[in-house]
């Protein structure tokens, strides 16, 4: 069935290969995400595959050479870690979290496809890498000084670290976007408590990735300045350790950004198939709140092996030790929910129990590696190895079971039970007969092909237990395909005690998720028209309204009888909580389609490429670069020009963000992204010069005329511009056209002084002749020149996006825009602006005061 | 606008303060007591700080989770400086 055709949209159905290019529709988008991580899996399994038959045998060199072997080991760990894992979960957000909690679609529809056309456009970039003599093998971890050009020296080392740069910027789009969705667009009556289970987990997700990855942002563009320019970072005295502080403050949230999804698909399946509301829920999320927060303040144990004073190293064995604990409670609301329910054994189920099982053992074999003592014998061995994967690909077991269990919603049609379990049996043989000799073998250093021969029966078994695993997947597309093609249609909700939203929808469900506004006021589910949901708002408090778990069950029938709703920690089964469909009414239509989102993030991928080899190569990549510039400019422009509408939900619940617009709120979700992004700038800088001592630094590394003036006149300048923002916004106020465009005019000329005031500094920089500068003092010359640079230039950077922004608004100023209501743009822009004008006046005292 | 004062009278008191700021580094206490001076000057940017995104920004007029966000960010970038330079004293 087509439900697009029921709206009368300019939309082409799915069949039409160009509705995939244009789809700005979340549940569209989930399923690229999906299929498109799925094709990564396959890539990245490959790749695995290779390495384990080089293991086969100690020695073997089956891959022609370390190189070869170093790139299968590093590409494979990037690619699951970075391109599968995430975003296969982020398909299953796309399309489930906007259902469950009532939502038409996201806030930001056409964001939402950037992200995933970044991620695509990444994803070729990496693999481009191949082909440019060879790409990253420096590890997924991509260790400091491994990293740096000297010792990757190749063009697709390069493509690699520009093409995570692409992923993050993806990622960060999306967890803006999440963000602002799950805070602003919640169905009437559904409190923050009652987020259905997965919803939660993902909400927690988007807040690490918020934040964590701004961190590996930092990180990324540090190394990748180092790749394009003469800059000296981790090729320095303390350089290789500000690498792992920087990765693992990023990385170890990303271990947690990796399970709670699967953790919020095990609770949704734990709950379905024991029909059993999950035992402790509200402390089983209060444990993953509590895992978030601790999550940055573990990275350290890491670290043990490296430099770091022993009370530091103390200090996060605490803290690691400490995170196990809420997990512990997490694995017992588990078990104690199948305890306390009556289990049916479906696939999703099995695969979620498995997952159980394997982090079970991930964890209680990571505690050893969170113990300073053993975590010197055990690091860098297989023993970590075994461990990771017992984790990590546990979380990547849960969400196959998530595939299963929402296969039938997104395609209306029920996968093969046989099959399902078959897959499951020789998966979970496979992957125990894969992972669990590595702890037999963990004397085997890792991320190396030889090894004893005392190992060798070990590395066999995990060699077959690999291909074991591999082709279990064949099951699972053979079952996929054929389901697809011929499996039994599915109605609203083929699991008889699912009771989250998505099931009371149809399968799949139509472009505009719901028939009227989804209302959670009454103590279940049920769908309004606006009228009575105003009717609804005027006389009902909604916050602290009725509580559900996670929603009400699905049901075809169209009136409310009185049975309860689970609120006492039961399931509601389909009888108790019936959804009342009351009204069919045609609310106002949302945009589905954009080409600028595919258009912007290809020129992005064209200028990423170019500037892989700009350095190396030139010719050809100049004029990649260049077109990709281009490119983006026209994109940005095009998209800024489109008319593409979404409506704000007035009917929501919004709690705690009552009258902040969706794009005031996404901007400072963004805001606080950058924040953590030139922390990481400023935080690289000090870590630096404590490194390499602070007056030292002073005295020594900078020269004599660095002097304060030009900084301060940069403070003058910038804080001026910042006031000539705040006076355009008293001039919309007062609907002064010309107020506006003098003030807005008067903040760009500001900013430019800006810059130029920086040029003629840094000209001047460059040039000095003293005794201890005779060539001056530019990027190259020495730690504290290159950390100058490149912080004050990604400042920089940012006034130039901001003046950008300013030449395109002060036309429209001219024309008229910015007054009445449609002031609102300005203050975005003035949120961005001042927060600019925040970093510099940190920036000022660091590098040029003290 | 009644507010127009009341930017004004910041945006004066940041100039102000970052006048002093270039003004303390001409002074001997940045050389006699560099880490009073440091602490001196980083409490005037913070303060700056907090009057842009307090009124520019309106965040005085914002629900706190609006401030919470910020703040977070903050949190996490402070976090890893400080215990990263630790890490190596």
């Amino acid at each position: 069935m087509s439900h697009e055709q029921d709206h009368g949209h300019d939309f082409p159905p799915k069949s039409s290969i160009k509705r995939w290019f244009i789809t700005t529709n979340h549940k569209d988008v989930g399923i690229l995400y999906t299929i498109t991580s799925i094709f990564v899996l396959l890539l990245g399994g490959a790749l695995a595959l290779l390495m384990r038959a080089e293991l086969f045998t100690p020695g073997l060199d089956f891959l022609s050479s370390a190189s070869g072997y170093n790139q299968a080991v590093s590409a494979h760990g990037l690619l699951m870690v970075f391109w599968f894992i995430s975003p296969f979960a982020t398909g299953f957000a796309n399309y489930i979290v906007p259902l469950q909690i009532g939502a038409d679609d996201l806030a930001f529809p056409r964001l939402n496809a950037m992200s995933y056309w970044a991620y695509l456009f990444s994803i070729i970039l990496f693999v481009i890498s191949f082909f440019q003599g060879a790409t990253f093998s420096g590890g997924w971890t991509m260790y400091a000084p491994l990293n740096v050009p000297t010792y990757m020296p190749n063009v697709g080392g390069t493509t690699v670290v520009l093409a995570l740069i692409m992923f993050v910027a993806s990622i960060t789009m999306g967890s803006v976007n999440f963000l602002t969705t799950i805070y602003r667009m919640r169905a009437p009556g559904l409190r923050m408590r009652d987020l259905p289970m997965f919803s939660m987990s993902w909400l927690l997700t988007v807040w690490m990735m918020l934040f964590a990855f701004a961190a590996l942002l930092a990180a990324l563009m540090i190394l990748g300045a180092q790749h394009l320019l003469p800059v000296n970072y981790f090729n320095v005295d303390g350089g290789s350790l500000l690498w792992t502080h920087l990765f693992w403050f990023f990385g170890h949230p990303e271990v947690y950004i990796v399970f709670f999804p699967a953790l919020g698909v095990m609770a949704e399946c734990f709950q379905t198939f024991t029909g059993r509301r999950i035992v402790g829920r509200k402390w089983f999320v209060l444990a993953m709140v509590l895992v978030a927060l601790q999550s940055f303040i573990v990275w350290m144990h890491h670290m043990f092996l490296t430099g770091i004073n022993l009370q530091i190293k103390t200090l996060f064995m605490v803290t690691t030790i400490g995170i196990s604990l809420p997990f512990d409670l997490m694995v017992f609301s588990l078990i104690y929910t199948m305890i306390k329910g009556r289990i049916r054994y479906t696939t999703p189920f099995l695969f979620c129990l498995g997952a159980l099982i394997l982090f079970i053992v991930g964890g209680i074999t990571g505690v050893f590696l969170g113990a300073v003592v053993l975590d010197y014998e055990f690091r860098g061995t297989y023993w970590v190895v075994a461990h990771f994967h017992y984790v990590m690909f546990a979380g990547g077991t849960a969400l196959v079971g998530g595939l299963y269990y929402w296969f039938p919603k997104m395609t209306g049609r029920m996968y093969d039970e046989f099959l399902g379990k078959l897959h499951f049996a020789v998966y979970f043989v496979g992957f125990n007969l894969l992972y669990f000799p590595m702890f037999s073998a963990w004397e085997t250093p890792r991320r190396v092909f030889v090894f004893e021969t005392s190992a060798a029966f070990w590395h066999k078994v995990a060699t077959v237990g690999a291909f074991m695993l591999g082709m279990s997947f064949l099951i699972m597309f053979y079952n996929m395909f054929k389901s697809m093609a011929s499996g039994e249609e599915v109605g609203d909700n083929p699991w008889e005690y699912a009771t989250t939203a998505e099931w009371a929808v149809s399968s799949p469900p139509p472009l505009e998720n719901f028939p009227g506004i989804a209302d959670y006021r009454g103590g279940k589910l049920s769908f309004l028209s606006e009228s009575e949901a105003k009717a609804a708002e005027s006389g009902t408090a909604t916050d602290g309204g009725a509580a559900t778990d996670g929603g009400t069950p699905p049901a075809e029938t169209s009136t409310a009888t009185g049975g309860g709703t689970a609120t006492g920690g039961a399931l509601a089964t389909a009888e108790q909580a019936l959804a009342t469909r009351t009204v069919e009414t045609e609310p106002e239509h949302a945009d589905h389609a954009s080409y600028w989102p595919v258009v912007v993030c290809f020129a992005g991928f064209l200028t990423f490429l170019g500037l892989s080899g700009v350095v190396q190569q030139g010719g050809v990549y100049y004029w990649l670069t260049g077109a990709g510039g281009v490119l983006s400019a026209v994109g940005f422009v095009g998209m800024a020009q489109e008319s593409f509408h979404v409506p704000e939900p007035t009917i929501a619940e919004q709690w705690p963000f009552e009258g902040v617009p969706n794009m005031k709120l996404g901007m400072w979700f963004f805001l606080g992204s950058d924040i953590v992004l030139f922390g990481g700038f400023i935080g690289s800088y000090l870590f630096l010069r404590v490194a390499n001592g602070w007056m030292f630094w002073e005295h020594e590394l900078i020269p004599e005329a660095h002097v304060t003036f030009p900084g301060l006149v940069n403070t003058y300048l910038l804080l001026a511009s910042s006031f000539a923002v705040v006076l355009a916004l008293v001039a919309a106020h007062k609907n002064s056209s010309r107020g506006i465009v003098a003030s807005l005019s008067a903040t760009w000329l500001l900013g430019v002084g800006f810059l130029v005031n920086k040029g003629i500094e840094w000209q001047h920089l460059f040039h000095i002749h003293s005794d201890a500068f005779p060539n001056g003092w530019d990027l190259a010359t020495n730690v504290a020149s290159s950390t100058f640079y490149l912080t004050t230039g990604l400042h920089a950077a940012h006034v130039i996006v901001g003046l950008i922004m300013l030449l395109y608004m002060i036309p429209r100023a001219m024309r008229g825009a910015y007054t009445g209501e449609d002031e609102a743009s300005l203050e975005y822009f003035g949120l961005y602006w001042h927060f600019v004008d925040i970093v510099w006046l940190f920036l000022f005292p660091l590098f040029y005061i003290l | 606008m009644a507010r127009t004062k009341l930017y004004t009278a910041i945006f004066v008191v940041l100039m102000v303060f970052s006048t002093t700021q270039a003004f303390i580094e001409q002074t001997e206490l940045i050389d006699n007591a560099y880490w009073t001076a440091f602490a001196i000057i980083l409490t005037l940017s913070t303060i700056k700080a907090v009057l842009v995104a307090g009124y520019f920004q309106h965040l005085r007029w914002e629900p706190p989770a609006v401030t919470y966000i910020a703040l977070g960010g903050l949190f996490a970038a402070l976090a890893l400086t400080t215990a990263a330079a630790y890490s190596i004293l």
